[in-house]
């Protein structure tokens, strides 16, 4: 079963990693140009049909998931980069310090990130870099709890407490075995958090405030192709299959290690 | 258990007051005044001045705030900026619209999670069904299945109608008829997320001795599974509920949308697109004093069902 998950969500991330990478040469049109053939149906040289300004669906889509790569990948690495020493520090040093972070983290984890999403993009305004960093600042609390629970396992054992007692200072003990210790656990998280990630961008662009056209973008292409469903439903159905079997992908990937 | 509520009770309360308030001034400071984007690029100074004069945006962001509350108390959320009506009316009538969506939705959820997963521990030809619908519903967005399902039910088959929402007046049939889809779409976010917390929990209780005990001395699967592991496996899906309930907005944003259904959701993707920000600070607030709110009932639930955890 393990197995399974972890083959099927290995495969499922590896081949939307390629997409991304080989686009230039894999996308039949550009995403970008477009043509008189405006909505036209699925087709032998249009396999998911043409958009309301007579782009390439299915170019789209495949450039999309670049987009949706870097967005996930990004977040992910800005949620870790805060999430992991923070949830470090308050399950290594506890006291004062995780009095504070624990509440917090608390909170922020019971409001639901879409809705605190929505209201950082609209003040900040949605771009790419805009978009990595809200999501980044909204998914820390998951990791950063999940690297606290670890830490306090770890700070338990014994070779911890041998560590103290030849010497070692806290940024030492913290960098030498309690991070090798959870990295695993963290690099599953991470996996867990790029699935994240896209789900909530896709949704917030779905929404109206994802990254601005023309850049292709699985969210914004659902949005634009719901409107069409009646006349091509692999206008929204293409790229929302795209969403969902990139999240599926990193999620099983992720949850297949722990 | 008295000590207990009145404790955390009064850690809910500045948790409450600290949140606003960051909202607020979110909302308000970091924007500037709303006054320039209301009127666009090429306002000239003096009607952004009046119209700041007119809402109170010149005045200092504390004495905003607490002018906000002050109002807020008294039921007066202000008035929208793009439609000009009582924020506080809005709220009240969509409100009951996500209600309805979310308590359909939690309830079918929470009794498909777990009845599906105390099932397929003892008969293992479900698990695998079972783990799939886990997946779908953790992973597959909600715009999708939604999208999916109007496809599927009204373009396709034609069975449902595709959107809209039709108040119990219209009739119950008509009004349930227009719910199926939006429940189902909302109540597979809640079942993946359910589900998971079940499900572990519920193998721990599986190897637990008095189990074993039950099933050795003769007693069905079904029975044990039922009558001795649910009780005891039920609780951490209590708080989930608890704090799904809470989020009421925050869950239905999609689902309304794709529905075209007049609820809080919908109503707050508006104001955002619009910048309309006393709705989207009423509907902030609704939603972070929901989640707190909804945490401690969770907490006290978890109490009153569970005598071992004590608080004090």
């Amino acid at each position: 079963m393990r197995n399974l998950k972890s083959i099927v969500g290995l495969t499922l991330v590896a081949a939307f990693v390629v997409l991304a990478a080989f686009a230039p040469a894999l996308a039949p049109y550009d995403p970008l140009r477009s043509s008189v053939n405006m909505v036209d149906s699925p087709s032998f040289s249009h396999w998911f049909g043409t958009d309301e300004l007579g782009r390439d669906i299915l170019s789209r889509v495949i450039y999309g998931a670049r987009t949706s790569l870097i967005i996930g990948f990004g977040a992910a690495t800005c949620a870790m980069l805060i999430g992991v020493p923070i949830g470090m520090m308050a399950g290594y040093l506890r006291g004062g310090f995780d009095l504070v972070a624990v509440p917090l983290i608390d909170l922020f984890i019971a409001l639901p990130g879409l809705v605190l999403a929505l209201i950082i993009t609209v003040m900040v305004g949605p771009s790419l870099m805009n978009l990595v960093l809200v999501l980044g600042f909204v998914m820390w609390p998951t990791i950063a709890r999940l690297v606290r629970g670890q830490t306090l396992a770890v700070r338990e054992t014994l070779y911890i407490e041998a560590a103290r007692a030849v010497g070692g200072t806290p940024g030492w003990i913290i960098r030498r075995h309690v991070w090798p210790n959870i990295m695993r656990v963290v690099a599953a998280q991470f996996a867990i958090s790029v699935s994240a990630a896209i789900f909530t961008s896709a949704s917030l662009s779905f929404l109206g405030l994802g990254i601005p056209p023309p850049t292709p973008d699985w969210g914004g292409l659902v949005r634009v192709g719901f409107d069409f469903l009646s006349l091509n439903p692999l206008m929204s159905l293409g790229p929302g299959a795209a969403v969902t079997f990139t999240v599926m992908g990193f999620y099983l990937a992720g949850s297949s290690v722990e | 258990m008295i000590t207990m509520i009145v404790r955390r009770l009064l850690t809910a309360l500045p948790t409450i007051a600290a949140s606003t308030a960051l909202l607020f001034f979110s909302v308000t400071v970091i924007l500037g005044s709303p006054a320039g984007m209301m009127l666009g690029q090429d306002a000239s100074p003096q009607a952004i001045a009046a119209l700041n004069e007119k809402y109170g945006f010149d005045r200092p962001a504390l004495v905003q705030y607490g002018a906000w509350v002050a109002n807020a108390f008294q039921g007066d959320l202000g008035r929208s900026f793009t439609t000009q009506q009582s924020v506080s009316r809005a709220i009240t009538d969509c409100i009951p619209v996500t209600i309805e969506l979310t308590l359909w939705s939690i309830l079918l959820a929470a009794s498909a999670a777990i009845v599906l997963n105390t099932i397929p521990v003892f008969k293992r030809t479900l698990t695998g069904a079972t783990t799939l619908a886990n997946l779908i519903g953790i992973t597959v967005p909600n715009f999708m299945l939604g999208i999916s399902l109007i496809f599927l039910f009204s373009v396709w088959l034609g069975w449902l109608p595709s959107n809209g929402w039709a108040p119990w007046s219209d009739g119950a049939g008509e009004h349930l008829r227009r719910m199926i889809m939006p429940v189902l779409t909302l109540s597979a976010y809640y079942f993946g997320a359910f589900s998971i917390v079940y499900r572990a929990e519920y193998r721990d209780v599986a190897q637990r001795m008095f189990i074993q005990v039950a099933l050795a001395k003769g007693l069905s699967e079904w029975k044990v599974a039922f009558k001795h592991a649910l009780p005891n496996a039920v609780l951490p899906v209590i708080t989930f509920v608890g704090i799904s309930m809470g989020q009421l907005t925050g869950g239905a944003v999609v689902t309304e949308t794709v529905f075209s259904m007049p609820g809080t959701g919908r109503l707050f993707v508006s104001a955002i697109s619009g910048h309309d920000f006393p709705v989207v600070l009423a509907v902030g607030m609704l939603v972070v004093t929901g989640v707190i709110v909804m945490n401690l009932l969770a907490d006290i639930a978890y109490t009153i069902a569970n005598p071992q955890i004590r608080f004090d």
